[in-house]
């Protein structure tokens, strides 16, 4: 559907405010460029279209209808002859929706390019990956996708199309701006918000799904980063009809070793143990040459010699940065078991007050034993947290406890390497001082 | 649509009871210059030029209006043409109508030009910016815009809008209207770009949190003369930054509102949040020390003895600035912190923390609060 139409006008002067008006040339998008944003519903425009100027003041109306341009967002600029060609305003008429008009002042008469900006909702993108994870489950085969989605009611043909990854604050949602008459509200009440947009029925489109389909060779995505953002460039351009979603390859990198590692943490998980892969976005796993965008990553693992797979689970993934570490949580497993057994409970070192005689403070000892088990026919790695009720403890640790490390005040982790199919076995004893005890 | 109506009466008689001798339709005059003073953003001021035949004797003028809100208090004339000559006797407001009646004594007949300014309802106006920061966030090409937004019920004919800066228009504006103007264009306006770990907002363990935790990124501006601004305060309005992308195009960056800044203020400007410097803070110690107590053995005294602890981690190829907000409520002292700070208030320290291109800080502070009851 192509619901923006843009005439140019021949601008007649007379005491009438509206004369209605000669249509001089209904210009082509000659360029467009496609800006999309994940983390708000927010699609930066720029078309390039060539208009026919007359010497002296020309208007060109531009009408959205059915779309869900925000208005406000507007803007429209000359490529060529800018100090001969003025935009002095921009004005939306009494009592029609979707239209605009500008006023533009030329000391030059013919052909002239120009820019014209907007932003839209109703285009979105998310990022998904697939993992493939090795027979051993040392490396992982890792495929970035990128999904572009058209709802916003205009088909965009053969846009370049750019996609942002990064957290933008917006101070209002661009659809209720598209929604939004007049386009910057009214000066008294603020006004119930019409929604025949999101309303309209789905029309099929006719416009081919060119691009990347019918193409032998795999689009490249050229990446940089801009501020906090790293920008997505698709190569070549994309035609994306109204209703559309399209998927491209982001990037495919196999044999990245990653760490099996598994967490217990009452705190978070219960009494499960959950299963992570964990690598780390960087040059040393062969990755690291661009953040990777939150999405929802599908793991599977290569189950036998004749490549057949098997799902493993699935995570969403925040954003990474180069160089940090990824854990992707599968959830749940049982082939690998944490067992907290509390083995003796003392109290001693009694405080009395002066005057009641009634207990004021002790100390209590908790000797706790942890059996590790490694289930599987891999080695494991293990991080078991624990959580202590305050912060007047002492801790004393035996065993096979790994590399022990206190978190903050009441937290303490425990980190080993299990072999393939063993069991670890660590005590700890810790004195919680209760009452005056702790002062 | 005409919803003023000025009606010029000679009265032979000095009248004294106005309600009846309302006499009709002796001229209309049309509307001369016209102004739309936008300068006070709550309260739009129209000052409208009409030219009056006046005849010698006591004339009356009936100014009158439908469908428009104005205030009848505000209405004000100005004698333009014989300002030593004509007088305005007195102001009437008749019951029930929106209307006021001026007398007016003329010693000889006049074309005279007066001018009626009134405060008019339902027409205001907002400001907005558009900001376009180079590739290295130094310095924003601002230009400001005004939305005049017309709703007042009243068709405006090739009128002055202005504020208290900037171009002015002359325009024809039509009830209904929004029309959006370019006010003003400033090139290479510095820019200061900052991050900010607000420990009272923010949550401190990412780990646990659905998402990544961004760090508020700022542009601080400052409104004065030697950066290209500072000849007139900033309204307040939504500012929509971008960013040249070095190949001919910009990409957007985000919004926010500017507030209202006096010349040689500062504002700030919340573009987004980085992910790419990610800060994890944990309390690795929080006792009671120093407890007293009284005869029923309960505490009613103590201090405490605190440590905090404080991981960044600056993933961008970048040397960037954090500024980290902590706060100690109550009394309190330091015994000792890894890096300088500055008291911002009773009650908030403001660290700013170096942060080398892919390297990782840790700022540590040990403080007691004192006599906590």
């Amino acid at each position: 559907m192509k619901n923006i139409i843009i005439f140019s006008l021949v601008f007649m002067f007379s005491a009438t405010l509206y004369c209605k008006i000669d249509l001089v040339t209904l210009p082509e998008r000659d360029k467009v460029q496609l800006t999309i944003y994940n983390s708000a519903d927010l699609t930066f425009v720029r078309e390039t279209r060539t208009l026919t100027m007359k010497k002296g003041a020309n208007k060109l109306q531009f009408s959205w209808a059915n779309t869900l341009i925000d208005p406000t967002s507007l803007e429209l600029f000359p490529l060529k002859d800018t100090d001969k060609i003025a935009v002095t305003d921009l004005y939306f008429p009494p009592r029609i929706t979707g239209l605009g008009i500008w006023n533009i002042v030329s000391q030059i008469s013919g052909k002239s390019p120009c820019e014209i900006n907007y932003f839209t909702s109703g285009i979105s993108w998310q990022a998904y990956y697939l993992a493939t994870l090795s027979q051993d489950e040392k490396t992982m085969k890792l495929e970035g996708y990128v999904k572009v989605t058209n709802r916003s009611g205009e088909d965009y043909e053969n846009a370049q199309v750019r996609l942002v990854v990064g957290k933008i604050h917006l101070l209002d949602e661009i659809a209720t701006l598209a929604r939004r008459y007049p386009p910057y509200g009214r000066p008294f009440k603020p006004v119930p918000l019409p929604s025949e947009a999101s309303k309209r029925p789905y029309v099929e489109s006719k416009a081919m799904l060119a691009g990347a389909e019918d193409r032998v060779i795999v689009k490249q995505i050229e990446k940089e980063g801009l501020s906090e953002y790293f920008l997505y460039t698709i190569e070549g351009t994309e035609t994306i009809p109204d209703g559309w979603t399209k998927r491209l390859l982001s990037f495919s990198q196999d044999k990245i070793p990653v760490m099996n590692f598994y967490k217990y943490d009452e705190s978070r998980f219960g009494k499960n143990v959950f299963r992570f892969i964990s690598f780390k976005n960087s040059k040393s796993h062969i990755l690291g040459k661009e953040p990777l965008p939150d999405g929802l990553i599908k793991v599977f693992k290569i189950a036998d010699k004749d490549q057949h797979l098997s799902y493993i689970g699935q995570d969403s993934t925040k954003y990474i940065p180069i160089d940090q570490v990824v854990d992707l949580n599968l959830g749940p497993v049982s082939d690998v078991k944490v067992e907290p057994k509390l083995m003796e409970v003392k109290t001693f070192n009694y405080q009395f007050n002066a005057p009641g005689r009634n207990i004021s403070g002790w100390d209590e000892s908790q000797t706790w034993k942890i059996k590790v088990s490694n289930y599987r026919n891999i080695p494991a790695k293990v991080e078991i947290t624990r959580k202590f009720p305050h912060q007047y403890w002492t801790i004393e640790n035996s065993g096979e406890f790994g590399d022990y490390k206190q978190l903050d005040k009441d937290t303490v982790r425990y980190t080993m390497e299990l072999p393939p199919n063993a069991t670890k076995t660590f005590t700890y004893k810790v004195v919680l001082r209760w009452g005056d005890r702790q002062y | 649509m005409k919803k003023f109506l000025i009606l010029v009466a000679v009265a032979v008689l000095m009248l004294t009871n106005l309600s009846i001798a309302r006499t009709k339709l002796v001229a209309l005059p049309e509307r001369a210059e016209t102004v739309i003073r936008l300068d006070n953003p709550l309260y739009t001021l129209v000052e409208e030029e009409r030219v009056l035949a006046l005849q010698k004797g006591t004339n009356q003028v009936d100014f009158s209006w439908t469908g428009v809100s104005i205030d009848p208090d505000s209405i004000r004339i100005k004698i333009l043409s014989h300002p030593d000559e004509v007088n305005l006797i007195s102001v009437s407001y008749p019951p029930g109508e929106n209307a006021c009646i001026w007398q007016m004594y003329s010693p000889s007949p006049y074309e005279e030009k007066i001018r009626i300014s009134y405060l008019l309802k339902n027409i205001d106006r907002l400001i907005t910016y558009k900001a376009i920061a180079d590739k290295d966030e130094t310095k924003i090409n601002l230009q400001s815009f005004l939305i005049l937004r017309n709703f007042s019920g009243e068709d405006f004919q090739l009128a002055k809008i202005l504020l208290d800066y900037g171009e002015t228009y002359e325009k024809s504006v039509s009830h209904e209207e929004t029309r959006q103007m370019l006010l003003v264009t400033k090139s290479s306006v510095p820019i200061e770009k900052k991050f900010t770990f607000d420990a009272r907002k923010l949550p401190w363990d990412p780990e646990k949190v659905i998402g990544n935790v961004g760090i508020p990124v700022t542009y601080e501006i400052k409104n004065e003369k030697k950066h290209g601004l500072g000849e007139f305060a900033l309204w307040s309005g939504k500012v929509r930054i971008f960013q040249d992308d070095g190949k001919g195009a910009t990409i957007f960056l985000g919004e926010d509102n500017l507030n209202f800044t006096p010349v040689d203020e500062k504002c700030s400007l919340y573009v987004g949040d980085s992910r790419d410097i990610v800060v994890t803070q944990r309390k690795i110690k929080d006792i009671k020390i120093n407890v007293r107590k009284n005869d029923s053995n309960a505490v009613i005294l103590y201090d405490t003895d605190e440590i905090i602890k404080v991981e960044i981690e600056n993933f961008k190829d970048m040397p960037s600035t954090l500024t980290l907000i902590e706060e100690i409520p109550g009394e309190w002292d330091i015994e000792e912190t890894s890096h300088a700070y500055e008291k911002e208030d009773a009650n908030t320290l403001k660290f700013n923390i170096t942060l080398a291109p892919k390297a990782k800080e840790t700022v540590t502070f040990h403080y007691h609060r004192r006599n906590v009851r």
